[in-house]
């Protein structure tokens, strides 16, 4: 190799570590002052309580005394990419599943769960030809759900067990996200859906299957959404977590005082027809709350379960002081009691 | 004998030989490691937004051990052998008759050139419905993927078969389209079609991952990422398939390029070089 070759090479290598160098620190999340406040939801009745303070222009109006000039919402389709999200510091609030903030604090996201959104809320469905008259009914058939880890999964397999079926011989479980569950089970791939609502009543008014199962039923009082903030806000910005917290109860409260204008509220966010909304809410077993230490237990149970399911790599169960912060809705209860 | 001998020791590859021979493709690779982990070490900090060389290579030797990798390689590759199968049987027979017969192609290009652009994703509601979640649902995907790169270069194969090996052929009493087909315009469209082949695999694999995403398996390359990794952010084992993705990818075109080109157009070197 020619001495001007080499220097060409080595010249190219220089130029692609500067490049590679400079593209990466874009990547790398920069430290800036809380005017944004950037919330993460999904589309679900479980978290109505979101869209309400958004709507009425809770979360501007009421956190702009902190300096918050800006509040973004933004929509994911499942827990998994809105914990992505998060554990990126594309979010500082999020209403998500309990488990996906499980599984992303044991790997390494810096936040905590600071109060509860909602219990329960899931139903059993199944296509109309196939017959139920108890749990043994299910022996063969193809179930689908949301992947191992989420509560529906952790759910479902625990009724089954507490049942005496083996969910890894007796029937399969198929993992696949609502929208693809609800096609499956219109297609005839699947011969049943356990999902979190209002898609098992997207289910049943699409008449293509009907709700069997309620999940309180299988596990009574389960844990299903709750409210998570980041850790930077919780360190750096006490007063406005507590301020989130305040409206959070707010909607929470407003939600379960006017049911009618919740499903409205959810029909406008989602574009769906608020009597469908209607009939989810009339035929779920979900309850919103606020108090982060309603199902708290069954949080740590869901530890636990993502614990064992990924043994070899997490070394211990995460505790409570490490997924929940309750101090902030404690104080605020206390004060106003 | 001298001069044979020292030919045939000409050709021993010692470490010395290859590292003249490679040197370069290897100081690239490990200089590619060294940037990467200084980067995710020194810059980065944050195993999530980019974990390091050492932790992907821990992550790849703790999920060799555990036999899941090899079990989802096989599943993904069975995905992959189905559409592809199906694909090449296709993609040949359709190819060959609208780059031979006029009106089979004024008659199937039409379709052909609508569905063509459709992207295999779109048909995956398609592949639920048909086909249900079985492994056949992943092949489909990986079929839609496939089959176009075969068909359009197999057509062009045909369509470009020398006006005079035809002529020469019918000269020599080769008269029947069967015969021309099997005796002249196969053979000379072959490099085409292994063409076809090559880019039909590489596009078929890419769909591999997509076709596993919904349901259709319990293991999988693309099951194990979608259903596992990502839902837990475990980015580490995340990036080890994508690298087994990429890695599989780059064997099946060496496979190709090296093995079934060198022995089914070795006539054709004749010719070229």
């Amino acid at each position: 190799m020619t001495p001007k070759k080499t220097l060409l090479i080595f010249m190219l290598i220089v130029a692609v570590t500067a490049l590679v160098i400079a593209a990466v620190s874009f990547l790398v999340p920069k430290k800036q002052s809380l005017t944004h406040l950037r919330i993460g939801y999904q589309p679900s009745t479980h978290q109505i309580a979101h869209m309400t303070a958004m709507e009425k222009g809770w979360w501007r109006e009421d956190l702009a005394k902190f300096g918050i000039e800006k509040v973004s919402d933004y929509e994911f389709p499942s827990g998994p990419p809105e914990m992505q999200a998060m554990l990126a510091g594309d979010l500082d609030i999020a209403y998500v599943g309990a488990t996906p903030p499980i599984t992303a604090i044991y790997e390494g996201l810096d936040a905590k769960i600071v109060a509860g959104v909602q219990i329960q809320g899931s139903h059993l469905a199944l296509r109309l030809e196939v017959d139920y008259t108890g749990p043994d009914d299910l022996r063969g058939l193809k179930i689908a759900t949301f992947p191992p880890g989420s509560i529906q999964d952790t759910v479902l397999r625990k009724w089954l067990i507490d049942n005496g079926l083996d969910p890894e011989n007796d029937l399969e479980i198929v993992a696949m996200g609502a929208g693809e569950a609800i096609f499956a089970i219109t297609a005839g791939a699947v011969d049943g859906a356990f999902l979190p609502h209002p898609s098992p009543a997207v289910i049943e008014l699409d008449g293509s299957g009907r709700m069997v199962v309620v999940s309180e039923e299988m596990w009574t009082n389960h844990t299903c959404c709750c409210l998570v903030v980041s850790g930077r806000l919780i360190r750096e910005y006490p007063d406005v977590v507590k301020q989130i917290i305040k409206i959070h109860i707010n909607a929470t409260e407003y939600n379960k005082n006017h049911p009618d204008e919740a499903a409205e509220i959810y029909a406008r966010k989602v574009g769906w027809e608020v009597e469908k909304v209607q009939y989810s809410l009339n035929t779920w077993d979900g309850y919103w709350v606020s108090d982060p230490h309603i199902g708290m237990n069954i949080t740590l149970e869901y530890a636990q379960v993502i614990y064992d399911l990924n043994k070899p790599r997490y070394d211990r169960v995460l505790t409570e002081e490490e997924l929940f912060d309750t101090s902030f809705y404690d104080k605020i209860v206390a004060k106003e009691t | 004998m001298i001069r044979l001998l020292q030919r045939r020791l000409d050709k021993v590859v010692t470490p010395m030989r290859f590292l003249k021979r490679r040197g370069l493709e290897i100081a690239s690779f490990f200089c590619a490691i060294v940037i990467w982990q200084f980067v995710a070490d020194f810059i980065v900090k944050n195993e999530f937004i980019l974990p390091s060389f050492s932790t992907v290579a821990t992550a790849f030797f703790e999920l060799l051990s555990s036999g899941i990798m090899l079990m989802d390689i096989l599943t993904s590759l069975l995905h992959l052998a189905i559409g592809l199968t199906i694909a090449t049987c296709v993609g040949i027979l359709v190819g060959a008759i609208t780059g031979w017969f006029r009106v089979a192609d004024r008659v199937a290009d039409p379709i052909i050139e609508i569905l063509r652009p459709i992207p295999p994703l779109a048909w995956i509601p398609f592949a639920i419905v048909w086909l249900h979640l079985t492994h056949s649902a992943a092949g489909f995907i990986v079929f839609v993927g496939a089959v176009f790169p075969i068909l359009v270069n197999t057509y062009a194969g045909f369509r470009n078969v020398p006006k005079i090996l035809v002529d020469s052929a019918e000269v020599l009493g080769c008269t029947k389209s069967h015969d021309l087909i099997k005796a002249v315009a196969f053979p000379s469209a072959l490099p085409f079609i292994t063409t076809g082949i090559r880019i039909g695999t590489g596009v078929g694999w890419m769909c591999v991952v997509a076709a596993e995403m919904f349901g259709v398996s319990k293991s999988g390359l693309g099951y194990r990422i979608f259903q596992k990794f990502y839902p837990f952010h475990q980015m580490d084992n995340l990036l080890v398939y994508m690298i087994i993705l990429g890695l599989i990818a780059l064997f099946l075109d060496r496979f190709f390029r090296f093995y079934i080109e060198e022995r089914l157009l070795k006539w054709r070197k004749e010719i070229v070089a």
